[in-house]
Parts: C-alpha cells; structure tokens; sequence
C-alpha cells in the first residue's frame, strides 16, 4: 500500500507514493521548497481522510495552521473536524503567549521526553478513530542542535517504532548543510526512505533513497513556483491509476 | 528513612529510602510522564524536608506550572526548595536561580555545583534530578555516570538521599549495566498496553538494603491529585436489597447508573479516591445467585466485594454460593457484612463459621461505616494477592 506525496511527478517518480506507515527523512537545505513538500504530503492525506500530527519545532502552530490555510481553504474545515492536531515544540521556549485547541505545547527542544509522549498520546488517539495517519516532524535539525545526533537517534528509535505500530506514514525533515556527515548517516540509519534535495548551480534537483520500488535513484531536476513543486528532469515515464 | 509518597512503594522500600543512599526511576520512554521525581520531591517538602531539584531538560519556571496542575502550592514551601538550574546555559538564556550549571556539557561542572548545595544546605537534604539521561546525552553516558555515582557518594557522606528521572532511551547494554549496578535501588516505570486498561506500572526491581523486589503496581498520574494506584475494575454483588447500591453511592465520588442491559437491569458505576487508591467500582444489580451477569463482570474483575445483609439469615446460603464460585476463579474478594444496625445481625464469626475462611468486614452503609475500611481491606488484597486482572 502506499500513501501520495501530493506532488503529481514526486508520486509517479516513487510508482504510486510511499509505502504506508514507513518514515521517510526529507533532507534539503533551507529555501528549495523542503516545506512545500510537507504541507502537500500533509493536504494529500486530509484529501485521502488520513488525519495529520505536526511535530513543530520551527515555527508556532499558529504559523503553520496560517500558511496551510492560505494553501489550502479546506484545512480549516478539517482542523474543525479535529483531524489536525499540533505538538508546538517552539512558543513557549520563545515564549510567546500562544493559546489554542488540539495543541499541546512541549516547553523546550530537550524535552524529548515530553515530545514522545504527546506524539504518542495523540497517535493512540488518531489509530483508535481514524486508523491511519499522517505525521510530520519539523524538523529534526533543531533537536540535534540542542543536544546531539546520538541523542536524537534515540529518541527517533522510540518515536519510528511507535509510528509504525500505530499506524502512522510520517516525514521527519532534517536541514542539508547544518549537520556533520556522521549525524546524517546515523539518522539515516533509522528511516526506511529518504528524499534529498540539493541546489546545483541554478538547477534544484531531487533524488529518492528506498522508499520501496522506484522509477529512478538519479537525480531529477524540479523547479519551484508558489507552492508548487514540479519535477521537470526525465525518467522513464509509466502512468500509475 | 526518606519516603517517596508514592502509594505502597515506600512499604516495598522498607520504609523508604535510607540515608545515603540513590533511587533511580528508571522510565520507559512510552509512558506518558517522565518525571516521576516530582511526586516524591512534593512529598518530602510536605513532610519539611530540604528538597534540591536539579533540572536539566526545561525551564526551571516549568517547576511551578506543573505543581499548578498537580493542585499543589509551590511558593508555600519557600526556602525549603533550592532549584539547581542545568538548562538556562543550554539554551543562552539569564537563571534566576541561586545554582546554576555554567557547563551543561561538562559533568564536572556539575559537581561542583552539588559540592557548593552540599556546603550550603543541611544534611539530609533530598535531592531530584531531571534527569540523569539528559545529563548523559549533554556530558557523554560514560563521563556523566562516573560524574553521578561521585556525586551520589557526596550527597550520600552528607546523609542525603539522592532521587533520579531516568528515561530509557534505546542506550546500549553496557551502559544500562553500569547504570543497573550504580544505584541503589531502581523502580521501573513501564506502560501497560491494552484497549481499556490504559496507565502505567512500576516494578520494584532493585533495592539494595532489602525490600520487597519484584513487586509490580499499576498507577495513574491525575492533575490534580498525583499518583494514585490504579484498580480497573471491582465488582460488587450480593443478593437483593444488602444496600449495595447506598454502599458504592457513598464510597463514590462520582457515580452513576451508566448502563441498561434490557429493562429490570442497570449497572451501577462508581469512581472510588481514598487511600492512594484510585478505583471503578460496577455495582451489578440484585441476584440471589450467582448470575450470567455476575460471571461475566465477575471474571474480568480485579477484585470482588460481596455485600449481604447480616440480619437476614436465610440469605447465608446464597453468600456461600458466590463465595464458592469466586474462590475457583481465584480472584481477591471480601464479604462487606452490611446492616450491622438491625437486629439481629451476624457478626463476622457467624458469617466465617458458615461460609470458611474470609474476610469479613462490618458495615452500615447508610452511616456510611465501616465502607471506606472495606474499600481499603480489598484494596490492599488485590494489590499483595496481585492476581491477573490486578493490572
């Protein structure tokens, strides 16, 4: 089985979508449409009625829910039908007074302890209603930053473990360029695919690590307008239903 | 003798943790709230105890809120409580605290902070750490633990008592074997899995100047209240009209009739808060025997309550029926002998002459005697009986 990305060619290039309930790690440095990508996988899944856990560590709830909206004026109705829900790992560390319903607010980076709890709470009760669903995890960068690659590696053991039995497809995003090779390599170790994205010269291009059956491992040149990402470099091309 | 306050533990402890000497909570990382510390540092400055917590994964502020939403007052234990601050430096940002942990990433940086609060403060001092794995993922597993086990032997040659949050990351073995034989003594918080049966459990595993290992309790944590031992679900029977109903209404604090099973039936169910117990009680409606209904609620219980009414004598032998068919299932019970204000009423040698060897508690419900202690008798046999359903 598999779940679509919502990027019309990303999900031709991987044969339908990604495998469900895997973890796949986007890796892409800051500014060539790594968030594009997540709020498609994420509007993908309401569209498919897989509801949606952010694990944000960036930016407050209350910014993602904004720039989703103005993506997609469905989201609203699907916050009012609870299937979003937001773990706000960012407003209080800054603290910033931010209130609001389906969120839980984790005070602090470090609290992994708290982190894993809350997504674990909230997937018991999205597998218990809806089955499954969507998670994304924004980003791992920040966590490492505040402690260390091993550290996080742990926590992600805990936390991909639990995804898979609950029954969740999830993304977990990391920043290209921010990190030592041998903190990639060991997060890279937990993840069951991984989607790449880099900047060569003027060209943004994306290439796709596992992830189950895939069309082509090489990389493939995308652009990148509002919103949108659209690969335009050649694979070989097979209609999927 | 420094106790946790955490129901039934400290009994396993011997009394509670000697002086000098460490207590490791080590937690899963899937149960829901990794600080279990805190319970233990509230119950210490309430018994007026100096308490240190030394805080390394949030905001020392992050303290107050949670004794807020424990229903517990923080400002009223003023100078008792001393905060070592480990996170302000992690995160760049100004400490109010008087301890503060300039080297977050260096274990020796710690200890000498301990050093200056042991100079400070009084012996006995209790100290919490949350927690001993952050410290660990700042100062590297090997170096924080030898850095811990000196400062426990500090803390220990002061006749304190050191107290630790431990999640259990996946480490690897070597490092859960040091950490195995460097403290103390270790209560493993696990999660308990299941459809209806959700909450944790803790397991004695080791205590070092003898106790109780091996003893395994499930709790819950309620905001406000704290730790409460957890019993799923204790079935009370008995024959038409023993006051069953007035019994549970007046052990309840919250009751209701939440369930019609066809027209003449209605389960009762009440929520049960005494002693550190924390219990649903499902009252079945009045049988004479022991009934396809009773069976099915019965079997699944932790434990059981038969209530009678003690004046009414013909009754006896229905009492024996249910107590020969709950004594097969092996399941803890106790005879609630109700009514004791008519006349007439057995006392517990006439009830234990005709049904054998039980427990027999006195009551009359509608004065509400005798109903909390039979809550509590029960209680305490399905934890030390500890039978499947116990959780």
């Amino acid at each position: 089985m598999l779940v679509k990305t919502g990027i019309e060619r990303l999900d031709e290039l991987l044969k339908g979508g990604i495998p469900v309930t895997t973890n796949t790690l986007l890796y892409a440095p800051p500014f060539i449409g790594k968030d594009t990508i997540l709020k498609h996988f994420v509007l993908s899944g309401l569209e498919e009625g897989e509801p949606i856990i952010f694990v944000l560590t960036d930016k407050s709830f209350s910014e993602m829910r904004e720039e989703m909206k103005n993506m997609d004026k469905k989201f609203v109705d699907y916050e009012n039908e609870g299937k979003v829900k937001y773990i706000d790992v960012y407003s209080k560390g800054v603290e910033l007074q931010e209130e609001g319903q389906n969120v839980i607010f984790v005070d602090s980076p470090i609290n992994r302890e708290r982190i894993t709890a809350s997504i674990i709470s909230t997937e018991r009760e999205f597998a218990k209603k809806y089955g499954r669903h969507r998670l994304v995890l924004d980003s791992l960068s920040t966590l490492i930053v505040y402690s260390d690659a091993k550290a996080v590696f742990r926590f992600l053991q805990v936390v991909s473990g639990t995804c898979k039995r609950l029954g969740a497809t999830s993304i977990f995003s990391m920043t290209r360029g921010m990190h030592e090779e041998i903190e990639v390599q060991t997060i890279k170790h937990l993840m069951d695919g991984v989607i790449e994205m880099r900047e060569e010269g003027s060209r943004m291009q994306i290439r796709v690590q596992g992830c189950g059956e895939v069309v082509s491992r090489n990389w493939i040149d995308y652009l990148l307008e509002k919103d949108e990402i659209k690969l335009t470099g050649a694979f070989r091309m097979s209609r999927v239903a | 003798m420094i106790e946790t306050g955490i129901p039934k533990l400290d009994e396993y402890l011997g009394g509670g943790i000697p002086e000098g000497k460490s207590l490791l909570f080590s937690i899963s990382p899937e149960v829901e709230e990794s600080n279990i510390g805190i319970h233990a540092l509230h119950h210490n400055l309430e018994k007026g105890k100096t308490c240190v917590y030394v805080v390394s994964k949030s905001s020392p502020k992050q303290i107050e809120q949670s004794f807020r939403e424990f229903g517990w007052d923080l400002k009223k234990y003023g100078e008792q409580l001393h905060v070592v601050d480990g996170y302000s430096r992690l995160i760049g940002a100004p400490s109010d605290e008087n301890f503060v942990i300039f080297e977050p990433h260096d274990i020796l940086s710690y200890e000498d902070v301990i050093d200056e609060v042991l100079e400070t403060l009084p012996e006995n001092t209790v100290f919490v750490f949350d927690s001993l794995s952050t410290i660990m993922d700042l100062c590297g597993e090997r170096e924080a633990l030898q850095g811990i086990y000196r400062i426990n032997e500090r803390i220990g040659k002061k006749e304190g008592v050191a107290i630790y949050n431990f999640t259990v990351w996946p480490y690897n073995e070597s490092v859960m074997y040091r950490i195995k034989r460097g403290f103390d003594s270790i209560v493993e918080i696990k999660p308990i899995r299941g459809e209806a049966l959700r909450g944790q459990e803790y397991y004695v595993s080791k205590v070092g100047w003898g106790g109780k290992e091996g003893k395994r309790v499930m709790f819950r944590i309620y905001r406000p209240g704290g730790i409460k031992i957890y019993i799923p679900k204790i079935v009370v029977i008995g024959p038409f009209r023993s006051g069953k109903t007035t019994f549970i209404k007046t052990l309840s604090e919250r009751f209701t009739s939440v369930d019609r099973l066809g027209a003449t039936i209605a389960i009762e169910h009440g929520t049960v808060d005494y002693g550190g117990y924390r219990a649903e009680v499902f009252g079945i409606p009045g049988q004479e025997r022991f009934s396809p209904l009773m069976e099915k609620m019965g079997l699944s219980a932790s434990g059981i309550m038969i209530i009678m009414d003690s004046s009414k004598r013909d009754e006896i032998d229905d009492i024996l029926r249910m107590v020969d068919k709950i004594r097969n299932k092996n399941i803890p019970y106790i005879i609630v002998a109700n009514k004791q204000d008519l006349p007439g009423a057995m006392n517990e040698y006439e009830i234990r002459e005709k049904v054998g060897d039980s427990t027999v508690v006195k009551t009359v419900a509608t004065e509400g005697k005798g109903v909390f202690d039979a809550f509590k008798i029960l209680a305490e046999k399905i934890i030390e009986e500890g039978g499947s359903n116990a959780g």
